[in-house]
């Protein structure tokens, strides 16, 4: 027999448990809702009422994002518009994205990574000054320095290259990666290195062999917040590149605006290949991305 | 020990060959742009006409300040911040509260819920012009189907409701953070404090006035300040839903700065706005230390 705490306490918890559930839903619902749009059928898209299931399961989205068929895009009631269509270009857009991002990512994180083991083992004139200027860098929204940056590649002739986007990325990513690194290298105790140096090690074979790999959880937070934040920018993306060849996504999948006709099955397709790859870091990840958020160290 | 001490501090060659990538970078890519940035917004540039570029002094500012959209934008963007942070702040709070709460499975919802933060801005943009479409889109539907509303809402279309719709996707996006930071926080909550406040009668929402409110005094400052910062600089949020309209509705200073610069070609008043940004910046960053200061005098 339950007593009428227990009952007062299961009510409770079922209470908890359905507002969690209500939330989630609400939470999620933009996302599940573009991935059942993304697998109907044209027919179905504009279907009253709205199906939240596809009864009809279609992948002729991401055959037309991933083959760059032309007739998917022109299938709307619009005479087709001649010359190249977005759909064409999907997937050079996404292997730009894919290197754009793991490059700034990792150049941000080599620098970051030597300057936080030099900053929280050496001395030197300026080194307390170095975290607080980049806590500082990442408070800066990139809209202001944007123009200045990209005047500077019109003179080292880089504009249009994903080189630019690279070190686009590296500005705003390099402060935070640069916070987050120096406060997990401080929290490394010293006298395990100091008893490798007593043996005999190297300064190099030190920092490789025992800094790296207990530094690596660090690694991984600052390296995702970096991939993150390169993967989503818009801004940089839109104004360094012109021609449709070396576009990325963020700004590529916009283009699928222009036109009179808008083919949402396509889009929704596009925003849920784009959400993939970060999704598949972040499940991964996930006990990482919280630490990193502990350590204040997100920009967002 | 100190002999080691002073062995380790000795190699500067090594330390200073470290630090130098990132000074380096540091000074092209961060510190060259932002001053530069400065500069720009005391002179008049065309990026068309370059060689025509000359110092004007203050003009820029003045510009700026007898043009009335600035003055809208600067409005616009503190109501936008403003209700933003405060739905954030508030629902921030009630999730972590629930998370808190629940026990099994805690992990998975933790996961769901922290997933808006990753999406691409472009993506969620994309997701609301669709799901708040005004004909073909199903919050319009189930509205109506509902009988919540007799005629369909025009989310984007309506001054008033794209700026709401603006709000919705900051607040959707960036809830998780707060819910994060609150959620950590909680878990050091001493629970003698809730055992105590049981045995003197306080009930539910007692509890939470009396014991947790004051429990994340700290931490709720701390976040609303950070957020308070990044939200009134937000571009792309604005920007890739609205482009600042209908009309210039929903602009606010990121987005009249791109537009000066990009659609005007008038660099110089971009910069100039930028430059004004990065006053309130410093302003909220002054306010930011301040109270940190202040909370390590009172603990």
């Amino acid at each position: 027999m339950l007593t009428r705490k227990q009952l007062w306490r299961a009510a409770r918890d079922a209470l908890l448990y359905v507002s969690l559930c209500t939330v989630t839903f609400i939470v999620c619902f933009p996302l599940i809702w573009a991935l059942s749009t993304s697998l109907k059928p044209k027919s179905e898209i504009f279907a009253t009422p709205p199906t939240l299931v596809p009864r009809t399961l279609t992948f002729e989205n991401y055959e037309a994002l991933l083959t760059g068929r032309q007739q998917y895009y022109h299938s709307g009631p619009q005479t087709a518009p001649s010359g190249p269509t977005p759909a064409q270009f999907f997937t050079r857009w996404f292997v730009n994205s894919v290197i754009v991002t793991a490059g700034s990512t990792l150049i941000s994180i080599v620098i970051s990574t030597l300057a936080a083991y030099s900053l929280t083992r050496f001395r030197y004139w300026g080194r307390s000054v170095v975290p607080y200027f980049s806590l500082l860098g990442y408070m800066v929204p990139s809209i202001i320095f944007v123009f200045p940056l990209f005047l500077m590649m019109v003179r080292l002739e880089l504009t249009d290259s994903l080189w630019s986007l690279i070190f686009g990325y590296v500005s705003i990513t390099l402060p935070f990666c640069m916070w987050l690194m120096w406060a997990f290298m401080r929290s490394i105790p010293i006298e395990i290195e100091e008893a490798a140096l007593i043996d005999g090690a190297s300064r190099y074979q030190v920092f490789r062999q025992v800094v790296l790999p207990t530094a690596l959880p660090g690694i991984i937070a600052a390296s995702i917040f970096a991939m993150i934040v390169s993967w989503n920018d818009y801004l940089f993306g839109r104004v360094f590149i012109n021609s449709l060849d070396n576009l990325t996504l963020t700004v590529g999948v916009m283009l699928f605006f222009e036109g009179t006709h808008v083919d949402w099955g396509l889009l929704m397709a596009a925003s849920v290949l784009m959400t993939v790859p970060m999704a598949i870091l972040f499940m991964a990840l996930q006990r990482h991305l919280v630490a990193g958020f502990g350590a204040g160290a997100v920009k967002g | 020990m100190r002999r080691l001490h002073a062995l380790l501090s000795s190699d500067r060659a090594v330390g200073l060959l470290f630090i130098a990538p990132f000074v380096v970078t540091a000074i092209v890519f961060m510190v060259y742009p932002v001053v530069e940035a400065i500069r720009m917004a005391f002179y008049s540039y065309n990026p068309l006409r370059p060689d025509l570029s000359a110092f004007v002094g203050i003009a820029n500012f003045e510009f700026l300040f007898s043009d009335p959209l600035f003055w809208d934008s600067l409005w616009q963007a503190t109501v936008w911040t403003l209700l933003s942070i405060l739905f954030q702040t508030i629902l921030g709070v009630g999730i972590a509260m629930l998370l808190h709460r629940a026990l099994f499975g805690m992990a998975f919802f933790r996961g769901l819920l922290l997933f808006p933060y990753i999406v691409p801005t472009v993506v969620i943009a994309l997701i609301w012009r669709w799901i708040f479409n005004p004909e073909i889109g199903v919050v319009n539907y189930s509205l109506l189907a509902s009988g919540i509303i007799r005629e369909p809402v025009y989310w984007l279309s309506t001054p008033t409701m794209a700026m709401a719709s603006t709000i919705m996707l900051n607040v959707w996006k960036y809830t998780p953070f707060v819910v994060i930071c609150v959620l950590a926080r909680l878990q050091t909550v001493p629970l003698e404090l809730y055992d105590a406040a049981k045995v003197d009668g306080a009930g539910f929402i007692r509890r939470f006035i009396d014991v947790t409110l004051p429990q994340l005094r700290e931490v709720l400052i701390v976040v609303i300040v950070f957020r308070t910062i990044w939200t009134f600089n937000k571009f792309e949020e604005i920007y890739l839903l609205t482009k600042g309209g209908p009309g210039t509705s929903t602009f606010n200073l990121a987005v009249y700065s791109f537009e000066q610069s990009m659609a005007s070609l008038r660099l110089g008043v971009g910069a100039a706005t930028g430059v004004v940004m990065m006053i309130m910046l410093l302003i909220g960053s002054i306010v930011y230390l301040r109270i940190t200061k202040f909370g390590e005098e009172v603990r």
